[in-house]
């Protein structure tokens, strides 16, 4: 029996979480991007430089802690070091899968490489859910022997799945990992349940429960999932067109109206992640920058060469830039519904005796929930929306109401909770007695991963 | 949250109307028919106050009486911004403002003005009518010599690029 720690992966649809169990945050967080050989691409003769560095000498057996494409990335789509000279590191790794066309990138390489035209670049997942499964399939390949740097069959491994996920997805999920990784052990969590399991580091969270409502805002979609007992109730689930590339572009055509000095998406995600905070009234957030210009700021972007210096002044979209979420109609002609409507209407749509428990424990994971003071504008405009109703039921019936607890919680493990979550989870002794093997695989075929028991770590 | 309406009272029966544009009373030197406000605050300044947040909706539904005069308020700073340059000095952008305020306009309710689904004015009575046009006259002038104050705010050089980013919003979809 092997007892090294299982291997957590969360990939998303713009970035990839990637660690092991029993620690406290991913080893790896990389763009879940891939850059393939273009089929027309001539690269043998290609004369940029990428292109003659990408078939290079390899760098086998580096220390993958020391290679600059693996520090971890905040962006999907930009890489902090993007040059186009810069040394990829060679696929050519223990002969492992030697006979298989090695000739592609992941993460932070792909962009790199995609810089070149012979590769083309793609993102595997879109909407939290698998499009392409010979590019996951290469891409997982890459993350467990390029990054884990393990083998396969000396791990459980822990995937997370977005809700509603089709059964058929989690079964060529298990093909993959039993039949080409041959690993030991495989569990497939619902991401919902994962954030809600990582909220338990919170000193608000006392209970420990897997019922709440989970708010999952990543880089393409907005997630508003109830969870009861552990399980997501499906039929109330509403998605957001809102996440943050939505409010990335939004703060680039903030800078562009105002002719700032570089408009680039690169840029407008930088500044949304350093300088974006959720102000409680934008109206009184207008004056006050007209009182105190020291709310102004700058933002400095350095050439690649670092020899020049453009100067982006920072203005009211540090505060203009989230409140799409609580009044989309700022940046959108077509969706409307802010964001706490939304998370009412996703309650209301549940059976009324767990209404109670998803109000009280509204839980946010994800990149763009990281504004500050996101928690606080969502929990007062809840309270408002919630107390308006009960007034008017209390009005109709002349019965007063016990009230409703709102309460939306915030904590340190936010940013990547379901990684997370995972990591918590999967690290608990209970946990290979709920993951499929190898031989259960091999006895009743791939449909046993159709279902997995929840477990619980109370 | 949607687009923020005006807090001035206005009362139909009583105040001062012509058809459902309200003469509110204005702190201003200019002369025209508008009696001066009873408090520092008037609905010159709320219009700037709103300028910003509400060149952001395309929506807007009207509350009260004085949410029409706002309305023609932040389409007329919209208005302005149009005809300042990211290089006008403040000198240069008072004769500019000076002339859009004078300049011939169209008066809210009469054919070829954007927004008529909002205005009703009576066209058919000329007192009424002269008086709309020298209040709208006073209003124009007054908002665009105050919003040449948040422009220049911090130098006399140019105006706030800030505040010019603007200029391609339009609230409610529409512009004067
Ligand atoms: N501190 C931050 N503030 C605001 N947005 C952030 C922050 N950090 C990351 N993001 C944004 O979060 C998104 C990625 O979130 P993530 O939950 O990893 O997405 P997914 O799981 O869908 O791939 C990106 O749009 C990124 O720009
Ligand atoms: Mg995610």
């Amino acid at each position: 029996m092997n007892l090294n720690p299982a291997v957590v992966m969360d990939n998303g649809t713009g970035l990839t979480k990637l660690g092991f169990a029993g620690n406290d945050s991913p080893s790896w967080i990389f763009p879940t991007a891939i850059a393939t050989a273009s089929p027309s691409g001539n690269k043998k003769t290609g004369s940029s430089a990428t292109s003659s560095s990408v078939s290079g000498s390899g760098t086998n057996g580096s220390n993958g802690s020391s290679n600059p494409y693996f520090g971890n990335s905040t962006s999907a789509t930009n890489f902090g070091g993007l040059t186009g000279g810069k040394m990829l590191l060679s696929n050519n790794l223990a002969g492992k899968r030697g006979t298989e066309d090695l000739d592609f990138y992941i993460g932070n390489e792909a962009l790199v490489a995609a810089q070149s035209p012979s590769y083309s670049l793609s993102y595997p997942i879109r909407h939290g859910q698998v499009e392409n499964w010979d590019h996951m399939e290469r891409f997982w390949e890459n993350s467990i022997f390029k990054y884990l740097r393990t083998e396969p069959e000396d791990h459980y491994f822990l995937l997370t799945e977005p809700p509603l996920n089709p059964p058929e997805n989690r079964e060529q999920v298990a093909e993959i990992f039993f039949e080409s990784f041959n690993c030991a052990g495989l569990y497939i969590a619902v991401q919902a349940v994962l954030a809600l399991a990582a909220s338990w580091t919170s000193s608000k969270v006392i209970d420990r429960s897997l019922t709440g409502t989970v708010i999952d805002s990543g880089d393409g979609v907005t997630h508003v999932i109830p969870v009861a007992e552990g399980y997501v109730i499906g039929s109330a689930i509403k998605n957001i067109p809102i996440a943050g590339r939505d409010i990335t572009e939004f703060i680039q055509s903030l800078l562009r109206e105002r002719g700032e000095a570089d408009t680039s998406l690169r840029t407008a995600e930088r500044i949304k992640q350093e300088y974006c905070y959720v102000c409680p009234d934008i109206v009184k957030e207008f004056n006050k920058f007209d009182r105190q210009p020291e709310k102004f700021a700058q933002f400095i972007v350095e050439s690649q060469e670092k020899t020049k210096q453009k100067v982006v002044d920072v203005g009211y979209e540090r505060f203009l830039a989230p409140e799409i979420f609580f009044n989309p109609e700022i940046a959108s002609s077509d969706y409307l519904t802010p964001l706490p409507t939304v998370v009412d209407q996703t309650i209301q749509a549940c059976p009324i005796d767990v209404r109670k428990g998803l109000y009280n424990n509204i839980v946010l994971s994800g990149g763009s929930t990281m504004f500050k003071d996101f928690s606080r504008r969502l929990q007062r405009d809840m309270k408002s929306i919630v107390n308006a109703r009960i007034s008017q039921n209390e009005k109709m019936t002349g019965v007063k109401s016990s009230g409703v607890d709102v309460q939306v919680i915030s904590h340190r493990k936010q940013r990547n909770a379901v990684w997370f979550g995972g990591s918590l989870l999967a690290q608990t002794a209970e946990f290979r007695g709920y993951c499929h093997t190898k031989r259960d695989y091999e006895e009743i075929g791939p449909e046993i991963v159709r279902n997995f028991s929840l477990f619980n770590v109370m | 949250m949607p687009a923020y309406h005006s807090t001035f009272l206005v009362d139909p029966n009583n105040d001062r109307m012509v058809g459902n544009f309200a003469i509110m009373p204005l702190n201003t030197k200019y002369r025209g028919p508008a009696y001066p406000a009873n408090s520092d605050y008037d609905i010159v300044d709320e219009c700037l106050d709103l300028f910003r947040a509400n060149s952001f909706f395309k929506n807007f539904e009207i509350k009260n009486q004085a949410d029409r005069v706002l309305i023609y308020g932040i389409l007329f700073i919209n208005e302005c911004l149009a005809h300042l340059k990211p290089n006008t000095s403040m000198n240069e952008a008072i004769k500019i403002l000076t002339n859009v305020a004078l300049d011939d306009f169209s008066l809210p309710g009469t054919p070829g003005f954007p927004l008529n689904a909002v205005y009703s004015v009576p066209i058919q009575d000329h007192n009424s009518m002269e008086l709309l046009k020298s209040y709208i006259q006073q209003l124009r002038q007054e908002l665009s010599m105050r919003l040449l104050n948040r422009l220049y705010a911090d130098t006399q050089e140019r105006p706030s690029k800030y505040w010019l980013g603007f200029t391609r919003r339009r609230f409610m979809n529409k512009s004067l």
